[in-house]
């Protein structure tokens, strides 16, 4: 490696700071938006205004109280319940698959061989293999008809779930080595769709379990939908964590739970806080779903927002900049509190390499 | 072939001063060692040496040449790592041809050559063997074949065979002294071993925290070290330190234990040294357990009273620890020799084979 | 104090045989030493007698009573792991406390132990640092204390010295035979490097490819080794080996290698006896000689004189390490530090003729040892 000459130096700062700037350019516009009177942010304005000539509050007036203005669904609410649902919604679920998950990571860490590293045939064996046998049994749900009933749907996921297993066995006889039977693809399978392309199945099952516009209703599937990710991450936390130190707690006398909460938990408390923020980033940010789940009670913020944008008063860009920014609150809150958790190094010195 | 020579080596990272003021000349065609602890600057100095660190300051010269804007790919260097670096799903012929192929030369030739070289590593009979299924001893000889065949002028050897079994270790001193010898390059090898830096190099470099602290040839660092450390460092059972002052009565000098008040007569010529030092009251004996005896009479001059700490027997040879008022020394005794833990027994030094240090300095007294 | 035995233990990862019908008997009180190269079966015997891996056939023992189904925790034994396993972050008193808080153990009195034994191993001053602020020997006692507080009936450990340095290895030597001589308690040591085995061990169990080869107190290990593996395993540098041919003249058994011929004379001497397999004589033989058992001179020291020729010297300061080129083989020789020789040069060397070893060529056994009482001639100029 020779020193780097000046001139290469220069052309990385330029790079960097032009990324930078594209990158921060929509918060700022965003955030000075917040702050700009309806004359500034409407196109009687005339010219574009970088940053507020008179800044004024009203536009966090506007989306925090009860108003009278003429909306897509009359009268109109402050957004409040709608951060409260966000927040109620969004914690919730970030806890379910959190739970679920990081049991589910240390299963698969500590009481299995996988690696997680799976190889393309076994990945393309199993999804033809898989839509191979659905299809038809699509076809004949389809034609009785009970695939617009709850049931129908839980059933045929059911029979999806078997067929995956009875693939998975038949692969991994197939291809001696590979592990094609392996329980990490099978979780990773759930996140291969969009949550988008089950959610009309979603709804019907949900509404049949009356858990339409209610908060665990939501929650339950955010958790469900999130977990693949938890799995992942916290899996791969495990896995820094020597198998030696479980061993050594339960030497020293603790039972298998004792030395995952005792010993091995602790030391990943740093993934657990990256991998909650991660989390409950994508549930707050999330509207295809809650557009379909909720209704009056329990719509979230990115729906409401949503509904600014129909008024017949034109774009509400004022008040919708004003909600993107108390919307960021909670997140940047959450971050800070627990950064001192996303500190690195809490196994050095434990184990010598 | 080339011969080394490194000018004031600096390197720091931040802060921290990872080699310091180093200078050293290795001959062409020598086998030198660079001998520390972990984490002392041998590697960085080898790093430096290849081209994969720049020196924050010095220069280094291959044959007179500087090497300073030389990139690591046109210095001529082989390189072994601690973790063999080869390729698992090649055969070992492959791999050890690897770098005659990517320089485009005759399949002809390169069989050949590779022969020769798995010849010479003992690989032969497993040349078409897939790499990935040898055991890990032989995955490094693998990747020693595939840095030799290009016939580097240096060879650098970075910790080699630090992660494989100790017979492996051994057997590899003797081969890896042998090849050197046969193929006449110069090799650096690092270690913290002091066993491999002794059997095989003709120089070693003892070094620590960036510090150079000798430079000689196995006989030098052992009977002749510069000072405590090396005296410390080198040699297994390690030598024993007792701190004491020097006396003089009647016309002699004598070397008092600090601790017990145990006597040693010092000869003339030392004599002369001691009383000509400023601080003479701050000394440290230094002396090899294979210059010590048990059993020799009280009235001795150089004969100490102490008692059995502990026995190690080590097949063709014991090795007994004793305390000396509050001083642990360590004596080698022969095979069968089995004393009781609390026994005492009187030990006698070797006049001519005690080194005098001074406490502050650390260094020899000569 | 524990007796922990192995009986008929075969333990499978999968197709990989680890231990393999192994029967051992640990007895009270002992330092025994579990020794072979990496990929012995050393590690999963300790696994297997703590509890955390259960043998597919054959019983763990410990006080005369089948532990096979008794939960790790509740053995009674401690385990030292290889990378000690200490928890990074709790502190040193949290970490030598575990496992007394796991026995719900009353505070004053964990207190009152950790504290004693932290005295012990001088690590009284560190009770609240965290194992990342610590030395490699720090460490290490660290991971002692908390097998120590304990008080089990016996200790495990997986090479606790290995990842130390050299100087501080030789340091931890002497204090752990002490401490385990101190405590009157069994301690099952597993460790690849056959100096620490020597030096510290009661008993040595030397182990390949998961088969006991040899138990038995370091002096007989060393100089009545059963096989070839314990005899190349034991010393440093390993035993020669040195292939040779075997015949029978009239009056005289030959031993014969292009560089000396050994004769046992008389047809009743027992080396024929030893050698003899199925009835018959093999044609070949290996002679075994340790390094340490030959000498080296420069000049003919007489009729039992050997030509060799000096291939490389490895000064090792106390004693130097002589290659020879002793005809088509290399031997090694271990020679005092004063003697020099040059590369190249042609000495003669001369067995001890004590401490000739004899190998079968295929299956390694030891056949015979020459001892006093054995009569061996030694030719190509040697003599007994």
């Amino acid at each position: 490696m020779s020193k780097p000459k000046p001139w290469q130096s220069v052309l990385r700062y330029i790079l960097v700071i032009t990324w930078a700037i594209i990158a921060i350019f929509p918060v700022f516009w965003m955030a000075t938006m917040a702050f700009k009177p309806k004359s500034e942010w409407t196109s009687a304005a005339g010219t574009i205004y970088w940053v507020p000539q008179e800044p004024t509050l009203e536009n966090f007036q506007t989306v925090l109280t009860e108003y009278r203005g003429k909306f897509f669904r009359g009268n109109q609410e402050s957004a409040l319940p709608a951060i409260r649902s966000s927040i109620i919604i969004g914690i919730a679920g970030t806890a379910f698959a959190l739970v679920i998950g990081t049991l589910a990571a240390y299963g698969l860490s500590r009481f299995t061989t996988e690696t997680g590293v799976i190889p393309w045939y076994v990945v393309l064996g199993r999804l033809l293999l898989l839509l191979l046998v659905m299809i038809p049994v699509m076809l004949l749900w389809a034609r009785t008809g009970i695939i617009q009933t709850w049931w129908g749907i839980a059933t045929y996921t059911l029979v999806g779930i078997v067929a995956d297993n009875l693939i998975g066995r038949v692969l991994g006889r197939v291809y001696k080595r590979g592990p094609a039977g392996s329980l990490s693809f099978s979780i990773l399978q759930l996140r291969f769709f969009p949550p988008m392309a089950i959610l009309i199945s979603v709804m019907i099952m949900w509404s049949a379990f009356k858990l339409v516009d209610t908060w665990y209703g939501v929650a339950l599937i955010y958790g469900v939908v999130t977990f693949p990710f938890v799995v992942w991450l916290m899996k791969s936390f495990f896995d820094d964590v020597p198998r030696e130190l479980d061993e050594a707690a339960i030497v020293d006398g603790s039972s298998n739970w004792g030395a995952f909460f005792k010993v091995v938990l602790p030391l990943v408390k740093g993934g657990l806080a990256s991998t909650a923020l991660f989390v409950f980033i994508l549930n707050w940010s999330d509207f295809l779903i809650a557009l379909l789940l909720t209704n009056r009670k329990w719509v979230t913020i990115p729906v409401f927002l949503n509904t600014l944008v129909t008024a017949d008063a034109g774009a509400q860009h004022g008040p919708k900049a004003a909600l993107g920014l108390i919307a960021a609150v909670p997140v940047i809150i959450f971050g800070i509190a627990i950064q001192k958790y996303l500190v690195r190094g809490l196994t050095f010195g434990a184990i010598k390499k | 072939m080339a011969s080394i020579r490194l000018e004031n080596l600096r390197k720091a990272f931040g802060p921290v001063v990872a080699v310091d003021n180093l200078s050293l000349e290795i001959p062409d065609g020598a086998f030198a060692a660079l001998l520390g602890p972990s984490g002392c600057g041998k590697s960085t100095t080898m790093n430096m040496i290849a081209g994969l660190e720049i020196p924050s300051s010095g220069t280094i010269y291959f044959s007179g040449r500087p090497m300073t804007d030389v990139p690591p790919g046109k210095r001529g260097v082989g390189f072994v790592f601690q973790n063999y670096a080869i390729f698992s799903h090649m055969t070992v012929a492959e791999n050890i041809g690897f770098g005659l192929k990517i320089a485009h030369q005759h399949k002809a030739d390169i069989r050949r050559e590779v022969a020769e070289v798995a010849k010479l590593l003992q690989l032969a009979p497993m040349l078409d063997m897939n790499a990935g299924r040898l055991s890990i001893n032989d995955m490094q000889k693998v990747a020693l074949g595939r840095s030799m065949i290009t016939k580097p002028g240096i060879f650098l050897l970075d910790e080699p065979f630090s992660n494989l079994d100790a017979a492996f270790r051994e057997y590899m001193r003797g081969e890896l002294k042998r090849i050197q010898r046969r193929l006449g390059q110069t090799m650096i090898y690092v270690t913290h071993d002091q066993v491999e830096a002794m059997s095989m190099a003709d120089k070693i470099a003892v070094m620590y925290c960036g510090e150079l602290y000798q430079f000689g040839s196995p006989d030098e660092v052992y009977n002749w070290p510069e000072n405590q450390f090396v005296a410390r460092f080198i040699g297994s059972p390690n030598m024993n330190f007792i701190n004491c002052r020097y006396q003089a009565e009647n016309g002699r000098g004598f070397l008092v234990q600090k601790a017990g008040g145990a006597k040693t007569l010092v000869d003339d010529q030392r004599r002369r040294l001691l009383e000509a030092q400023t601080n003479s009251d701050d000394l440290v004996l230094g002396i090899r357990p294979e210059h010590l005896k048990v059993g020799c009479q009280e009235a001795d001059q150089n004969c100490w009273e102490a008692s059995v700490y502990a026995i190690e027997p080590l097949g063709p040879k014991t090795v007994i620890h004793l305390k000396v008022a509050e001083d642990l020394i360590q004596v080698i005794a022969p095979s069968g020799y089995r004393p009781h833990v609390g026994e005492r027994q009187y030990i006698g030094l070797a006049p001519g084979r005690m080194h005098i240090f001074a406490g502050k300095t650390k260094a020899v007294i000569r | 104090m524990a007796n922990i035995a192995l009986d008929k233990v075969t333990k499978r990862f999968g197709r990989v045989v680890a231990v393999n019908g192994l029967s051992l008997e640990i007895h009270h009180g002992e330092f025994f030493c579990v020794l072979g190269p990496p990929g012995a079966g050393k590690t999963t015997t300790l696994r297997l007698i703590v509890g955390l891996e259960q043998p597919e056939e054959g019983n763990i023992l410990i006080d005369g009573e089948i532990a096979n189904e008794i939960h790790p925790g509740r053995r009674d034994i401690a385990m030292m792991f290889q990378n000690l396993a200490l928890y990074p972050d709790k502190t040193v008193f949290d970490n030598i406390a575990y496992p007394l808080r796991e026995r719900k153990m009353p505070q004053e009195q964990i207190q009152a132990r950790v504290t004693s034994v932290a005295k012990k191993l001088y690590i009284d001053h560190l009770l609240q640092r965290k194992p990342a602020k610590l030395s490699g020997g720090e460490r290490q006692r660290v991971a002692l204390g908390r097998s120590l507080v304990r008080e089990p009936r016996a200790y495990l450990m997986d090479e606790p010295l290995a990842n130390l340095d050299a100087l501080l290895r030789l340091e931890m030597r002497v204090e752990l035979k002490r401490l385990q001589q101190e405590l009157k308690q069994t301690l099952v040591y597993v460790t690849h490097d056959q100096v620490e085995a020597m030096s510290m061990a009661d008993r040595i169990a030397v182990l390949n490819h998961g088969v006991l080869q040899q138990c038995d107190v370091p002096d007989v290990i060393y100089s009545l080794p059963t096989n070839r593996f314990v005899a190349t395993v034991i010393g440093s540098p390993p035993t020669n080996f040195i292939p040779a041919d075997v015949s029978r003249v009239p009056g005289e058994l030959l031993v014969a290698h292009p560089a000396f011929t050994l004769r046992a004379a008389g047809e009743g001497h027992p080396l024929a006896a030893a050698l003899v397999k199925n009835g018959a004589l093999p044609a070949k033989t290996l002679v075994g000689v340790r390094p340490e058992d030959l000498q080296v001179f420069a000049a003919s020291p007489g009729p039992d004189g050997l030509p060799a020729q000096v291939s490389v010297i490895e000064p090792l300061g106390g004693e130097t390490v002589v290659d020879l080129l002793f005809g088509p083989d290399i031997i090694k020789a271990v020679i005092p530090p004063d003697q020099q020789f040059s590369e190249g040069q042609a000495v003669w060397i001369r067995f001890d003729p004590d401490r000739i070893h004899f190998f079968d060529a295929t299956s390694g056994v030891r056949n015979y040892t020459t001892g006093r009482t054995a009569g061996l001639i030694c030719a190509g100029r040697v003599s007994v």
